[in-house]
Protein backbone atom coordinates (compact mmCIF):
# COMPACT_ATOMS: atom_id res chain seq x y z
CA UNK A 1 0.00 0.00 0.00
CA UNK A 2 1.96 3.25 -1.21
CA UNK A 3 0.06 6.40 0.76
CA UNK A 4 -2.61 6.85 3.19
CA UNK A 5 -5.13 9.55 2.20
CA UNK A 6 -7.49 11.15 4.71
CA UNK A 7 -10.80 10.46 3.97
CA UNK A 8 -13.94 12.89 4.37
CA UNK A 9 -14.79 12.35 8.16
CA UNK A 10 -18.14 11.41 9.07
CA UNK A 11 -17.89 10.10 12.26
CA UNK A 12 -18.43 6.95 11.27
CA UNK A 13 -17.77 3.98 14.07
CA UNK A 14 -15.18 1.08 12.78
CA UNK A 15 -15.86 -1.91 14.68
CA UNK A 16 -12.94 -4.92 15.21
CA UNK A 17 -13.67 -7.69 16.41
CA UNK A 18 -10.03 -9.56 17.77
CA UNK A 19 -7.03 -8.00 19.23
CA UNK A 20 -4.33 -9.52 17.52
CA UNK A 21 -2.23 -8.32 14.73
CA UNK A 22 -5.15 -7.80 12.14
CA UNK A 23 -6.48 -5.63 14.59
CA UNK A 24 -3.89 -3.31 15.45
CA UNK A 25 -2.86 -3.20 11.92
CA UNK A 26 -5.87 -2.24 10.80
CA UNK A 27 -6.36 -0.05 13.54
CA UNK A 28 -3.56 2.02 13.32
CA UNK A 29 -4.50 2.35 9.45
CA UNK A 30 -8.09 3.35 10.49
CA UNK A 31 -7.12 6.28 12.89
CA UNK A 32 -4.59 7.67 10.43
CA UNK A 33 -7.17 7.83 7.44
CA UNK A 34 -9.89 8.70 9.54
CA UNK A 35 -8.98 11.31 11.96
CA UNK A 36 -12.53 11.43 13.30
CA UNK A 37 -14.15 8.54 13.17
CA UNK A 38 -14.44 6.24 16.61
CA UNK A 39 -12.75 3.13 16.69
CA UNK A 40 -13.76 -0.03 18.58
CA UNK A 41 -11.95 -3.31 19.26
CA UNK A 42 -13.93 -6.24 20.74
CA UNK A 43 -10.80 -8.98 22.23
CA UNK A 44 -11.69 -11.82 23.87
CA UNK A 45 -8.62 -11.93 25.92
CA UNK A 46 -7.89 -10.41 29.34
CA UNK A 47 -4.72 -8.56 27.95
CA UNK A 48 -3.80 -5.88 25.37
CA UNK A 49 -3.05 -6.74 22.27
CA UNK A 50 0.37 -8.66 21.86
CA UNK A 51 2.45 -10.55 19.57
CA UNK A 52 1.22 -14.10 19.68
CA UNK A 53 4.26 -15.77 18.07
CA UNK A 54 6.00 -14.66 21.30
CA UNK A 55 4.53 -17.13 23.63
CA UNK A 56 6.80 -20.01 23.81
CA UNK A 57 9.87 -17.63 23.98
CA UNK A 58 7.68 -16.51 26.66
CA UNK A 59 6.88 -20.30 28.13
CA UNK A 60 10.51 -20.66 28.04
CA UNK A 61 11.41 -17.28 29.50
CA UNK A 62 13.46 -16.19 26.82
CA UNK A 63 11.68 -13.34 27.28
CA UNK A 64 10.04 -10.84 29.60
CA UNK A 65 6.14 -10.64 30.10
CA UNK A 66 6.80 -7.04 29.81
CA UNK A 67 8.24 -7.80 26.73
CA UNK A 68 5.71 -9.93 25.50
CA UNK A 69 2.78 -7.38 26.29
CA UNK A 70 3.58 -4.91 24.33
CA UNK A 71 0.75 -2.87 23.62
CA UNK A 72 -0.31 -1.27 26.67
CA UNK A 73 -3.02 0.81 27.55
CA UNK A 74 -0.90 4.06 26.70
CA UNK A 75 -0.76 2.54 22.59
CA UNK A 76 -4.72 2.60 22.46
CA UNK A 77 -5.29 5.68 24.07
CA UNK A 78 -2.42 7.26 21.47
CA UNK A 79 -4.71 6.27 18.67
CA UNK A 80 -8.01 6.91 20.30
CA UNK A 81 -8.47 3.60 20.17
CA UNK A 82 -11.66 2.34 22.69
CA UNK A 83 -10.39 -0.96 23.81
CA UNK A 84 -12.97 -3.47 25.28
CA UNK A 85 -11.15 -6.65 27.04
CA UNK A 86 -12.74 -9.62 28.32
CA UNK A 87 -15.77 -9.19 25.66
CA UNK A 88 -16.42 -11.91 23.46
CA UNK A 89 -18.15 -11.25 20.12
CA UNK A 90 -21.22 -13.51 20.32
CA UNK A 91 -23.44 -12.84 17.34
CA UNK A 92 -23.95 -10.30 14.81
CA UNK A 93 -27.25 -8.80 13.37
CA UNK A 94 -26.28 -7.65 9.62
CA UNK A 95 -29.39 -5.66 9.07
CA UNK A 96 -29.17 -3.40 11.88
CA UNK A 97 -25.55 -4.07 12.13
CA UNK A 98 -24.87 -4.53 15.40
CA UNK A 99 -22.53 -7.45 17.32
CA UNK A 100 -23.68 -9.12 19.97
CA UNK A 101 -20.93 -9.34 23.04
CA UNK A 102 -20.89 -10.76 25.96
CA UNK A 103 -18.13 -9.05 28.74
CA UNK A 104 -18.09 -10.14 32.01
CA UNK A 105 -21.16 -11.97 32.32
CA UNK A 106 -23.25 -9.24 30.87
CA UNK A 107 -24.27 -8.73 27.53
CA UNK A 108 -23.92 -5.40 25.18
CA UNK A 109 -24.61 -4.12 21.76
CA UNK A 110 -22.20 -2.47 19.82
CA UNK A 111 -23.25 -0.81 16.49
CA UNK A 112 -21.10 -0.69 13.63
CA UNK A 113 -20.76 1.33 10.27
CA UNK A 114 -18.06 -0.99 8.93
CA UNK A 115 -17.00 -3.62 10.69
CA UNK A 116 -13.52 -5.64 10.34
CA UNK A 117 -13.57 -9.88 11.67
CA UNK A 118 -10.24 -10.04 12.73
CA UNK A 119 -10.63 -13.49 15.13
CA UNK A 120 -7.72 -15.17 13.93
CA UNK A 121 -7.87 -19.03 14.79
CA UNK A 122 -7.84 -21.15 17.57
CA UNK A 123 -6.53 -25.18 17.51
CA UNK A 124 -7.78 -28.08 16.70
CA UNK A 125 -9.21 -30.69 19.50
CA UNK A 126 -10.24 -34.08 18.29
CA UNK A 127 -12.54 -36.86 20.48
CA UNK A 128 -8.87 -38.84 21.05
CA UNK A 129 -7.42 -35.32 23.06
CA UNK A 130 -10.74 -33.09 24.15
CA UNK A 131 -10.01 -30.18 25.44
CA UNK A 132 -9.23 -29.99 29.30
CA UNK A 133 -8.36 -27.00 31.12
CA UNK A 134 -6.34 -29.45 33.84
CA UNK A 135 -4.18 -30.32 31.38
CA UNK A 136 -5.04 -30.93 27.38
CA UNK A 137 -4.77 -27.32 25.95
CA UNK A 138 -3.31 -25.60 22.65
CA UNK A 139 -0.56 -23.25 22.68
CA UNK A 140 -2.20 -20.28 21.39
CA UNK A 141 -2.46 -17.05 23.58
CA UNK A 142 -1.25 -15.57 26.28
CA UNK A 143 -3.31 -17.55 29.18
CA UNK A 144 -2.38 -20.91 27.39
CA UNK A 145 1.33 -19.82 27.69
CA UNK A 146 0.72 -18.65 31.55
CA UNK A 147 -0.96 -21.99 32.07
CA UNK A 148 2.01 -24.41 30.79
CA UNK A 149 4.55 -22.40 32.49
CA UNK A 150 2.67 -23.05 35.65
CA UNK A 151 2.80 -26.79 34.75
CA UNK A 152 6.39 -26.59 33.77
CA UNK A 153 8.00 -27.70 36.53
CA UNK A 154 11.44 -29.99 36.39
CA UNK A 155 10.93 -33.47 36.55
CA UNK A 156 7.32 -32.77 34.70
CA UNK A 157 6.61 -34.91 31.70
CA UNK A 158 4.63 -33.51 28.87
CA UNK A 159 3.31 -34.80 25.50
CA UNK A 160 2.54 -33.02 22.47
CA UNK A 161 0.65 -34.02 19.94
CA UNK A 162 2.25 -32.51 15.95
CA UNK A 163 5.51 -31.17 14.96
CA UNK A 164 4.34 -28.18 13.14
CA UNK A 165 6.01 -25.07 13.83
CA UNK A 166 3.90 -24.36 17.09
CA UNK A 167 4.15 -27.77 18.56
CA UNK A 168 7.86 -27.55 18.36
CA UNK A 169 8.01 -24.06 19.02
CA UNK A 170 5.91 -25.11 22.16
CA UNK A 171 8.39 -28.41 22.82
CA UNK A 172 11.32 -26.09 22.95
CA UNK A 173 9.78 -23.58 25.26
CA UNK A 174 8.90 -26.57 27.69
CA UNK A 175 12.62 -28.00 27.99
CA UNK A 176 14.17 -24.62 28.52
CA UNK A 177 12.08 -25.07 31.78
CA UNK A 178 13.27 -28.68 32.31
CA UNK A 179 9.88 -30.59 31.30
CA UNK A 180 10.78 -33.92 29.49
CA UNK A 181 8.59 -33.65 25.80
CA UNK A 182 7.82 -36.01 23.65
CA UNK A 183 6.35 -35.13 20.01
CA UNK A 184 4.20 -36.99 18.31
CA UNK A 185 3.99 -36.57 14.59
CA UNK A 186 1.66 -38.35 12.27
CA UNK A 187 3.56 -37.28 9.18
CA UNK A 188 6.67 -38.23 8.04
CA UNK A 189 8.55 -34.87 8.32
CA UNK A 190 8.63 -31.89 11.34
CA UNK A 191 7.34 -28.81 10.29
CA UNK A 192 4.80 -30.11 8.08
CA UNK A 193 5.34 -29.92 4.47
CA UNK A 194 7.78 -27.10 4.49
CA UNK A 195 10.72 -29.31 5.11
CA UNK A 196 11.70 -32.18 2.94
CA UNK A 197 13.10 -35.88 4.76
CA UNK A 198 16.42 -35.12 4.64
CA UNK A 199 15.81 -31.29 6.29
CA UNK A 200 13.42 -32.76 9.35
CA UNK A 201 16.04 -35.60 9.94
CA UNK A 202 18.38 -32.33 10.69
CA UNK A 203 16.10 -30.36 12.69
CA UNK A 204 15.01 -33.69 14.72
CA UNK A 205 18.62 -34.45 15.43
CA UNK A 206 19.37 -30.72 16.30
CA UNK A 207 16.15 -30.75 18.82
CA UNK A 208 16.40 -34.32 20.25
CA UNK A 209 20.29 -33.99 21.15
CA UNK A 210 18.76 -32.49 23.87
CA UNK A 211 18.26 -35.52 26.92
CA UNK A 212 14.37 -33.88 27.57
CA UNK A 213 13.20 -34.20 23.98
CA UNK A 214 12.00 -36.70 22.12
CA UNK A 215 10.06 -36.55 18.92
CA UNK A 216 8.50 -39.37 17.04
CA UNK A 217 7.22 -39.30 13.31
CA UNK A 218 4.70 -41.66 12.09
CA UNK A 219 2.97 -42.45 14.95
CA UNK A 220 -0.20 -40.87 16.28
CA UNK A 221 -2.59 -40.69 19.57
CA UNK A 222 -5.52 -42.21 19.18
CA UNK A 223 -6.88 -42.01 22.69
CA UNK A 224 -6.55 -40.32 25.99
CA UNK A 225 -7.09 -40.50 29.61
CA UNK A 226 -6.61 -39.02 33.18
CA UNK A 227 -5.12 -41.13 35.29
CA UNK A 228 -4.16 -39.70 39.27
CA UNK A 229 -2.81 -36.13 38.65
CA UNK A 230 -1.71 -36.96 35.19
CA UNK A 231 -3.27 -38.37 31.66
CA UNK A 232 -2.42 -41.76 30.04
CA UNK A 233 -1.78 -41.70 26.03
CA UNK A 234 -2.63 -44.32 23.64
CA UNK A 235 -0.70 -44.32 20.46
CA UNK A 236 -2.23 -45.89 17.32
CA UNK A 237 0.40 -49.29 17.50
CA UNK A 238 -1.21 -49.45 21.20
CA UNK A 239 1.53 -48.93 23.26
CA UNK A 240 0.70 -46.47 26.17
CA UNK A 241 2.72 -43.52 28.29
CA UNK A 242 1.93 -41.78 31.21
CA UNK A 243 2.69 -37.52 31.51
CA UNK A 244 1.44 -35.04 33.57
CA UNK A 245 0.12 -32.76 30.91
CA UNK A 246 -0.74 -32.32 27.10
CA UNK A 247 -0.36 -29.63 24.27
CA UNK A 248 -2.47 -30.57 21.18
CA UNK A 249 -1.01 -28.88 18.01
CA UNK A 250 -2.48 -30.77 14.92
CA UNK A 251 -3.75 -27.55 13.63
CA UNK A 252 -5.88 -24.58 13.84
CA UNK A 253 -9.50 -23.34 12.61
CA UNK A 254 -10.50 -20.10 11.76
CA UNK A 255 -12.78 -18.51 14.62
CA UNK A 256 -15.99 -17.97 12.78
CA UNK A 257 -18.44 -18.68 15.73
CA UNK A 258 -19.89 -15.61 16.56
CA UNK A 259 -21.02 -15.06 11.73
CA UNK A 260 -23.07 -18.06 12.32
CA UNK A 261 -26.36 -17.65 10.39
CA UNK A 262 -25.43 -13.66 9.83
CA UNK A 263 -25.21 -13.73 6.17
CA UNK A 264 -21.37 -13.62 5.76
CA UNK A 265 -20.32 -16.42 3.52
CA UNK A 266 -17.62 -18.95 4.92
CA UNK A 267 -16.16 -22.24 4.31
CA UNK A 268 -14.76 -23.42 6.99
CA UNK A 269 -12.81 -19.68 6.39
CA UNK A 270 -14.33 -16.60 5.68
CA UNK A 271 -14.15 -15.99 1.98
CA UNK A 272 -13.06 -12.30 1.33
CA UNK A 273 -13.03 -10.70 -2.23
CA UNK A 274 -9.68 -9.00 -2.89
CA UNK A 275 -10.79 -6.05 -1.26
CA UNK A 276 -10.82 -8.02 2.04
CA UNK A 277 -14.66 -7.44 2.27
CA UNK A 278 -16.74 -10.32 3.16
CA UNK A 279 -20.49 -11.47 1.16
CA UNK A 280 -21.82 -8.41 3.40
CA UNK A 281 -21.20 -5.23 1.99
CA UNK A 282 -19.44 -3.03 4.78
CA UNK A 283 -18.26 -6.14 6.50
CA UNK A 284 -14.14 -6.99 6.14
CA UNK A 285 -12.23 -9.51 7.15
CA UNK A 286 -8.27 -9.98 7.55
CA UNK A 287 -5.61 -12.38 9.10
CA UNK A 288 -5.95 -15.88 10.22
CA UNK A 289 -9.81 -16.34 10.45
CA UNK A 290 -9.99 -15.80 6.48
CA UNK A 291 -8.42 -16.69 2.87
CA UNK A 292 -5.91 -14.78 0.80
CA UNK A 293 -4.34 -15.04 -2.32
CA UNK A 294 -1.14 -17.26 -3.51
CA UNK A 295 0.57 -14.29 -4.80
CA UNK A 296 2.85 -16.56 -7.31
CA UNK A 297 -0.63 -18.73 -8.49
CA UNK A 298 -3.25 -16.27 -7.62
CA UNK A 299 -4.92 -19.35 -6.15
CA UNK A 300 -7.00 -18.42 -2.84
CA UNK A 301 -5.51 -20.48 -0.06
CA UNK A 302 -5.13 -20.64 3.58
CA UNK A 303 -1.90 -19.01 4.54
CA UNK A 304 -2.41 -18.39 8.42
CA UNK A 305 1.10 -16.14 8.89
CA UNK A 306 1.83 -13.19 10.36
CA UNK A 307 3.01 -11.17 7.53
CA UNK A 308 -0.74 -11.94 5.83
CA UNK A 309 -2.57 -10.75 8.56
CA UNK A 310 -0.35 -7.41 9.18
CA UNK A 311 -0.62 -6.46 5.12
CA UNK A 312 -4.38 -8.13 4.62
CA UNK A 313 -5.76 -5.74 7.48
CA UNK A 314 -4.10 -2.60 6.48
CA UNK A 315 -6.17 -3.27 2.71
CA UNK A 316 -9.12 -3.43 4.50
CA UNK A 317 -8.65 -0.81 6.93
CA UNK A 318 -8.32 1.40 3.45
CA UNK A 319 -11.23 -0.18 2.00
CA UNK A 320 -13.64 0.77 5.41
CA UNK A 321 -11.96 4.21 5.01
CA UNK A 322 -13.62 4.68 0.97
CA UNK A 323 -10.64 3.59 -0.75
CA UNK A 324 -9.96 1.31 -3.34
CA UNK A 325 -6.92 -1.35 -2.74
CA UNK A 326 -6.67 -4.74 -3.34
CA UNK A 327 -4.25 -7.35 -1.31
CA UNK A 328 -2.22 -9.37 -3.66
CA UNK A 329 -1.56 -12.21 -1.11
CA UNK A 330 1.59 -13.95 0.06
CA UNK A 331 3.35 -17.41 -0.48
CA UNK A 332 3.41 -19.66 2.79
CA UNK A 333 5.95 -19.13 4.57
CA UNK A 334 7.62 -19.73 7.74
CA UNK A 335 11.17 -19.22 9.85
CA UNK A 336 12.52 -20.20 12.70
CA UNK A 337 15.87 -21.18 15.06
CA UNK A 338 16.26 -23.97 17.58
CA UNK A 339 19.24 -24.09 19.04
CA UNK A 340 20.97 -22.17 17.29
CA UNK A 341 19.96 -23.94 14.18
CA UNK A 342 17.88 -22.15 11.59
CA UNK A 343 15.53 -22.92 9.38
CA UNK A 344 13.81 -20.66 6.62
CA UNK A 345 11.03 -22.15 3.93
CA UNK A 346 8.90 -20.58 1.39
CA UNK A 347 6.40 -22.80 -0.67
CA UNK A 348 5.65 -25.88 -0.82
CA UNK A 349 8.82 -27.94 -0.63
CA UNK A 350 7.19 -31.73 -0.89
CA UNK A 351 5.10 -30.42 -4.22
CA UNK A 352 6.59 -33.15 -6.45
CA UNK A 353 5.74 -34.00 -10.35
CA UNK A 354 7.30 -34.94 -13.50
CA UNK A 355 7.75 -30.87 -14.58
CA UNK A 356 9.29 -30.66 -11.17
CA UNK A 357 13.14 -29.92 -11.69
CA UNK A 358 15.11 -29.83 -7.70
CA UNK A 359 18.55 -27.90 -7.09
CA UNK A 360 19.93 -29.14 -3.90
CA UNK A 361 23.23 -27.91 -1.50
CA UNK A 362 24.52 -30.36 1.09
CA UNK A 363 27.67 -29.93 3.69
CA UNK A 364 27.18 -31.36 7.16
CA UNK A 365 26.08 -27.92 8.16
CA UNK A 366 24.03 -26.56 5.60
CA UNK A 367 21.23 -28.01 3.50
CA UNK A 368 19.35 -26.13 1.19
CA UNK A 369 17.07 -27.03 -2.19
CA UNK A 370 15.13 -25.34 -4.64
CA UNK A 371 12.68 -26.72 -6.94
CA UNK A 372 11.60 -25.71 -10.13
CA UNK A 373 8.76 -26.10 -12.06
CA UNK A 374 9.37 -25.10 -15.87
CA UNK A 375 12.79 -23.36 -14.95
CA UNK A 376 10.79 -21.07 -12.66
CA UNK A 377 11.87 -21.30 -8.54
CA UNK A 378 8.61 -22.05 -7.19
CA UNK A 379 9.87 -23.25 -3.59
CA UNK A 380 12.91 -22.96 -1.60
CA UNK A 381 14.36 -24.68 2.03
CA UNK A 382 17.36 -23.53 3.76
CA UNK A 383 18.96 -25.06 7.03
CA UNK A 384 21.61 -24.05 8.97
CA UNK A 385 22.59 -20.94 6.45
CA UNK A 386 19.84 -19.12 5.50
CA UNK A 387 21.70 -15.86 5.45
CA UNK A 388 19.69 -14.02 2.60
CA UNK A 389 16.50 -15.91 1.67
CA UNK A 390 14.91 -13.25 0.82
CA UNK A 391 16.76 -12.78 -2.34
CA UNK A 392 15.31 -16.34 -3.33
CA UNK A 393 11.70 -15.25 -2.00
CA UNK A 394 12.02 -12.23 -4.70
CA UNK A 395 13.14 -14.51 -7.52
CA UNK A 396 9.63 -17.01 -6.27
CA UNK A 397 7.22 -14.19 -5.99
CA UNK A 398 8.90 -12.49 -9.42
CA UNK A 399 8.63 -15.63 -10.84
CA UNK A 400 12.28 -14.97 -12.41
CA UNK A 401 13.43 -17.89 -14.14
CA UNK A 402 16.31 -20.05 -12.81
CA UNK A 403 18.71 -19.31 -15.25
CA UNK A 404 18.56 -15.41 -15.13
CA UNK A 405 18.60 -15.51 -11.62
CA UNK A 406 21.78 -17.13 -10.63
CA UNK A 407 23.64 -14.78 -13.13
CA UNK A 408 22.74 -11.95 -10.55
CA UNK A 409 25.47 -10.99 -8.53
CA UNK A 410 23.67 -11.14 -4.92
CA UNK A 411 21.89 -14.19 -5.82
CA UNK A 412 25.35 -15.49 -4.89
CA UNK A 413 24.79 -15.23 -1.12
CA UNK A 414 23.14 -18.40 -1.39
CA UNK A 415 25.25 -21.44 -1.63
CA UNK A 416 23.04 -23.69 -3.33
CA UNK A 417 23.09 -20.72 -6.24
CA UNK A 418 26.96 -20.35 -5.66
CA UNK A 419 27.49 -23.53 -6.70
CA UNK A 420 24.82 -24.29 -9.10
CA UNK A 421 26.09 -21.35 -10.88
CA UNK A 422 29.86 -22.99 -10.54
CA UNK A 423 29.16 -26.30 -11.74
CA UNK A 424 25.04 -26.70 -12.77
CA UNK A 425 25.13 -30.24 -13.48
CA UNK A 426 27.17 -31.77 -10.14
CA UNK A 427 24.33 -29.59 -7.60
CA UNK A 428 21.52 -30.47 -9.85
CA UNK A 429 22.10 -34.01 -8.83
CA UNK A 430 23.47 -33.60 -5.48
CA UNK B 1 12.75 10.54 0.82
CA UNK B 2 16.33 9.73 0.40
CA UNK B 3 17.92 5.93 -0.33
CA UNK B 4 21.18 4.16 -0.74
CA UNK B 5 22.82 4.50 -4.38
CA UNK B 6 25.23 1.83 -5.38
CA UNK B 7 27.47 2.48 -8.29
CA UNK B 8 29.19 -0.77 -9.14
CA UNK B 9 31.25 -0.13 -11.82
CA UNK B 10 33.30 2.51 -9.56
CA UNK B 11 33.73 0.23 -6.56
CA UNK B 12 37.62 -1.35 -5.66
CA UNK B 13 36.47 -3.42 -2.86
CA UNK B 14 38.40 -0.72 -0.12
CA UNK B 15 36.10 -1.84 2.36
CA UNK B 16 36.10 1.71 3.21
CA UNK B 17 32.33 1.88 3.80
CA UNK B 18 32.23 -1.46 6.09
CA UNK B 19 35.16 0.17 8.34
CA UNK B 20 33.45 3.40 8.67
CA UNK B 21 29.96 1.82 9.36
CA UNK B 22 31.69 -0.91 11.47
CA UNK B 23 33.35 2.03 14.05
CA UNK B 24 30.68 4.23 13.97
CA UNK B 25 27.38 2.27 14.21
CA UNK B 26 26.19 1.54 18.15
CA UNK B 27 24.34 -1.73 16.79
CA UNK B 28 27.62 -3.18 14.74
CA UNK B 29 29.63 -2.14 17.66
CA UNK B 30 27.87 -4.55 20.25
CA UNK B 31 29.25 -7.60 18.56
CA UNK B 32 32.70 -6.85 20.87
CA UNK B 33 35.22 -6.32 19.17
CA UNK B 34 34.00 -7.88 16.01
CA UNK B 35 34.12 -6.37 12.31
CA UNK B 36 30.05 -6.01 11.77
CA UNK B 37 29.15 -3.42 9.51
CA UNK B 38 25.51 -2.98 8.29
CA UNK B 39 26.70 -2.40 4.63
CA UNK B 40 28.59 -5.24 3.20
CA UNK B 41 29.83 -5.22 -0.38
CA UNK B 42 30.55 -8.33 -1.94
CA UNK B 43 32.15 -9.62 -4.95
CA UNK B 44 30.61 -11.95 -7.89
CA UNK B 45 32.00 -12.59 -10.76
CA UNK B 46 29.47 -10.03 -12.09
CA UNK B 47 31.69 -7.66 -10.12
CA UNK B 48 30.34 -6.08 -6.86
CA UNK B 49 27.22 -5.61 -4.93
CA UNK B 50 26.21 -3.88 -2.07
CA UNK B 51 24.04 -5.15 0.71
CA UNK B 52 22.24 -2.49 2.75
CA UNK B 53 18.99 -1.85 3.82
CA UNK B 54 17.18 0.55 1.16
CA UNK B 55 14.54 1.95 3.26
CA UNK B 56 11.75 0.60 0.78
CA UNK B 57 8.05 2.07 0.87
CA UNK B 58 6.41 -0.83 1.00
CA UNK B 59 8.97 -2.77 3.45
CA UNK B 60 8.22 -6.41 3.58
CA UNK B 61 10.31 -6.94 6.54
CA UNK B 62 8.07 -5.01 9.04
CA UNK B 63 5.05 -6.69 8.28
CA UNK B 64 7.32 -9.81 8.65
CA UNK B 65 8.32 -8.90 12.02
CA UNK B 66 7.12 -10.90 14.79
CA UNK B 67 8.72 -9.59 17.59
CA UNK B 68 7.35 -6.17 16.40
CA UNK B 69 11.35 -4.88 16.52
CA UNK B 70 11.02 -3.15 13.23
CA UNK B 71 9.27 -0.68 12.64
CA UNK B 72 8.56 1.99 9.88
CA UNK B 73 10.25 5.41 12.17
CA UNK B 74 8.65 8.98 11.91
CA UNK B 75 10.93 9.90 9.49
CA UNK B 76 9.70 7.15 7.38
CA UNK B 77 13.21 5.13 7.67
CA UNK B 78 13.02 1.81 8.93
CA UNK B 79 14.23 1.80 12.54
CA UNK B 80 14.79 -1.62 15.16
CA UNK B 81 14.58 -2.10 18.64
CA UNK B 82 17.07 -4.65 18.98
CA UNK B 83 16.29 -5.70 22.66
CA UNK B 84 13.13 -7.00 20.59
CA UNK B 85 14.48 -9.11 18.06
CA UNK B 86 13.98 -12.76 19.26
CA UNK B 87 16.05 -13.85 16.06
CA UNK B 88 13.10 -15.60 14.13
CA UNK B 89 14.65 -14.52 10.62
CA UNK B 90 11.42 -13.86 9.37
CA UNK B 91 12.93 -10.68 8.00
CA UNK B 92 15.86 -11.90 6.56
CA UNK B 93 13.01 -14.39 4.62
CA UNK B 94 11.25 -11.54 2.99
CA UNK B 95 14.37 -8.68 2.23
CA UNK B 96 14.46 -9.24 -1.20
CA UNK B 97 17.93 -7.40 -0.93
CA UNK B 98 19.04 -9.51 1.52
CA UNK B 99 20.04 -7.01 3.98
CA UNK B 100 19.77 -8.18 6.96
CA UNK B 101 23.05 -8.86 8.82
CA UNK B 102 21.70 -12.13 10.13
CA UNK B 103 24.41 -12.88 13.93
CA UNK B 104 23.73 -16.49 14.74
CA UNK B 105 25.97 -15.92 17.96
CA UNK B 106 23.75 -13.46 19.44
CA UNK B 107 20.80 -15.28 17.76
CA UNK B 108 19.68 -11.52 16.05
CA UNK B 109 19.22 -9.85 12.95
CA UNK B 110 20.37 -6.35 12.43
CA UNK B 111 20.09 -3.95 10.14
CA UNK B 112 21.00 -0.18 8.65
CA UNK B 113 19.02 2.16 10.82
CA UNK B 114 20.89 5.14 10.07
CA UNK B 115 22.11 5.10 13.70
CA UNK B 116 25.36 6.94 12.83
CA UNK B 117 23.33 10.10 13.52
CA UNK B 118 24.23 11.25 9.66
CA UNK B 119 20.83 11.36 7.78
CA UNK B 120 23.04 13.97 5.32
CA UNK B 121 25.47 12.01 4.58
CA UNK B 122 25.42 8.58 6.10
CA UNK B 123 29.14 7.50 7.53
CA UNK B 124 29.38 4.84 4.84
CA UNK B 125 28.44 7.18 2.09
CA UNK B 126 31.28 9.98 3.76
CA UNK B 127 33.86 7.05 4.00
CA UNK B 128 33.58 5.98 -0.14
CA UNK B 129 35.95 8.00 -1.93
CA UNK B 130 35.79 5.94 -5.35
CA UNK B 131 32.31 7.76 -6.21
CA UNK B 132 30.55 4.18 -5.71
CA UNK B 133 28.18 5.24 -2.65
CA UNK B 134 25.79 7.91 -2.59
CA UNK B 135 22.85 8.56 -0.30
CA UNK B 136 20.26 10.88 -2.23
CA UNK B 137 16.56 11.35 -2.95
CA UNK B 138 14.47 8.38 -4.49
CA UNK B 139 12.63 10.69 -6.61
CA UNK B 140 16.15 12.01 -8.28
CA UNK B 141 17.45 7.79 -8.45
CA UNK B 142 13.98 7.20 -10.55
CA UNK B 143 14.66 10.19 -12.48
CA UNK B 144 18.33 8.91 -13.22
CA UNK B 145 16.77 5.32 -14.13
CA UNK B 146 14.45 6.75 -16.47
CA UNK B 147 17.41 8.75 -18.24
CA UNK B 148 19.46 5.86 -18.16
CA UNK B 149 16.67 3.39 -20.00
CA UNK B 150 16.38 6.50 -22.28
CA UNK B 151 20.50 6.17 -23.43
CA UNK B 152 19.84 2.12 -22.85
CA UNK B 153 22.62 2.24 -20.55
CA UNK B 154 23.21 0.44 -17.98
CA UNK B 155 23.73 -2.43 -20.04
CA UNK B 156 24.92 -5.12 -17.79
C1 LIG C 1 3.05 -20.18 19.06
C2 LIG C 1 2.83 -19.51 17.74
C3 LIG C 1 3.94 -19.17 16.95
C4 LIG C 1 3.75 -18.57 15.72
N1 LIG C 1 4.87 -18.23 14.98
C5 LIG C 1 4.71 -17.63 13.80
C6 LIG C 1 5.85 -17.27 13.02
O1 LIG C 1 6.98 -17.51 13.39
N2 LIG C 1 5.64 -16.65 11.83
C7 LIG C 1 4.38 -16.35 11.39
O2 LIG C 1 4.25 -15.77 10.32
N3 LIG C 1 3.29 -16.69 12.10
C8 LIG C 1 3.42 -17.32 13.28
N4 LIG C 1 2.30 -17.66 14.01
C9 LIG C 1 0.97 -17.36 13.45
C10 LIG C 1 0.54 -15.93 13.78
O3 LIG C 1 0.58 -15.77 15.16
C11 LIG C 1 -0.85 -15.67 13.25
O4 LIG C 1 -0.84 -15.78 11.85
C12 LIG C 1 -1.35 -14.28 13.62
O5 LIG C 1 -1.34 -14.11 15.01
C13 LIG C 1 -2.75 -14.04 13.08
O6 LIG C 1 -3.23 -12.83 13.55
P1 LIG C 1 -4.80 -12.49 13.62
O7 LIG C 1 -4.86 -11.10 14.14
O8 LIG C 1 -5.42 -12.79 12.34
O9 LIG C 1 -5.46 -13.52 14.63
P2 LIG C 1 -5.08 -14.07 16.06
O10 LIG C 1 -3.66 -13.81 16.36
O11 LIG C 1 -5.56 -15.46 16.13
O12 LIG C 1 -5.93 -13.18 17.06
C14 LIG C 1 -7.32 -13.23 17.10
C15 LIG C 1 -7.83 -12.64 18.38
O13 LIG C 1 -9.23 -12.58 18.33
C16 LIG C 1 -9.77 -13.04 19.54
N5 LIG C 1 -11.13 -13.57 19.29
C17 LIG C 1 -11.46 -14.74 18.66
N6 LIG C 1 -12.80 -14.87 18.61
C18 LIG C 1 -13.32 -13.79 19.21
C19 LIG C 1 -14.65 -13.34 19.46
N7 LIG C 1 -15.72 -14.05 19.08
N8 LIG C 1 -14.83 -12.16 20.11
C20 LIG C 1 -13.75 -11.42 20.50
N9 LIG C 1 -12.49 -11.78 20.28
C21 LIG C 1 -12.26 -12.95 19.63
C22 LIG C 1 -8.80 -14.07 20.02
O14 LIG C 1 -8.91 -14.25 21.42
C23 LIG C 1 -7.48 -13.47 19.61
O15 LIG C 1 -6.98 -12.62 20.61
C24 LIG C 1 2.45 -18.29 15.26
C25 LIG C 1 1.35 -18.63 16.05
C26 LIG C 1 1.52 -19.24 17.27
C27 LIG C 1 0.32 -19.59 18.10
Amino acid sequence: MKKIKTASTTGRQHVIVGNCIAAVSAAETLRKMNPQDSIVIIGEEDVPSYSRCLITYFLGDMITRKHLLSHDAQWYAERNVELMLSSRAEGLDVKNRQVMVRQNGKNKTVSYDTLLVATGSTPIFLPAFPYDPDGIIGMRNYADSVRLKSWAKKGKKAVIIGAGFVGLKSAYGLVKQGVQVKVVELLPTVLGRMTDLEASARVKARLTRHELLEIELNNSVIATRKRGDGYVVTYQDGTEEACDFIVASVGVRACTDFLKDSGVDIDRIVLVDDRQQTSVDGIYAAGDVCRSRHIVTGEWIYNAIWPVAAAGARIAAANMSGEKLTYEGNIPMNSVDFYELWITAIGNVQDEGPDVEEITFKTPAIYQKVKLRGGVPFAFMSIGNVDGAGIIRGAIVGKTPWEEFVRRPNAKVLPVVNSYAADPAATACA
Amino acid sequence: MKAFRFIAENCDLCRKCEEACAQVCGSSKKQSGAYVPHIRVMQSPEGPFMRLCKHCEDAPCVDACIGESLQRGPNGLIIQDEDRCIGCFMCNMVCPHGAMKTIMSQEKAFKCTLMCGKEEKPTCVFACDRGALFFDDLRAQNNEKRRAKLRGYPKK
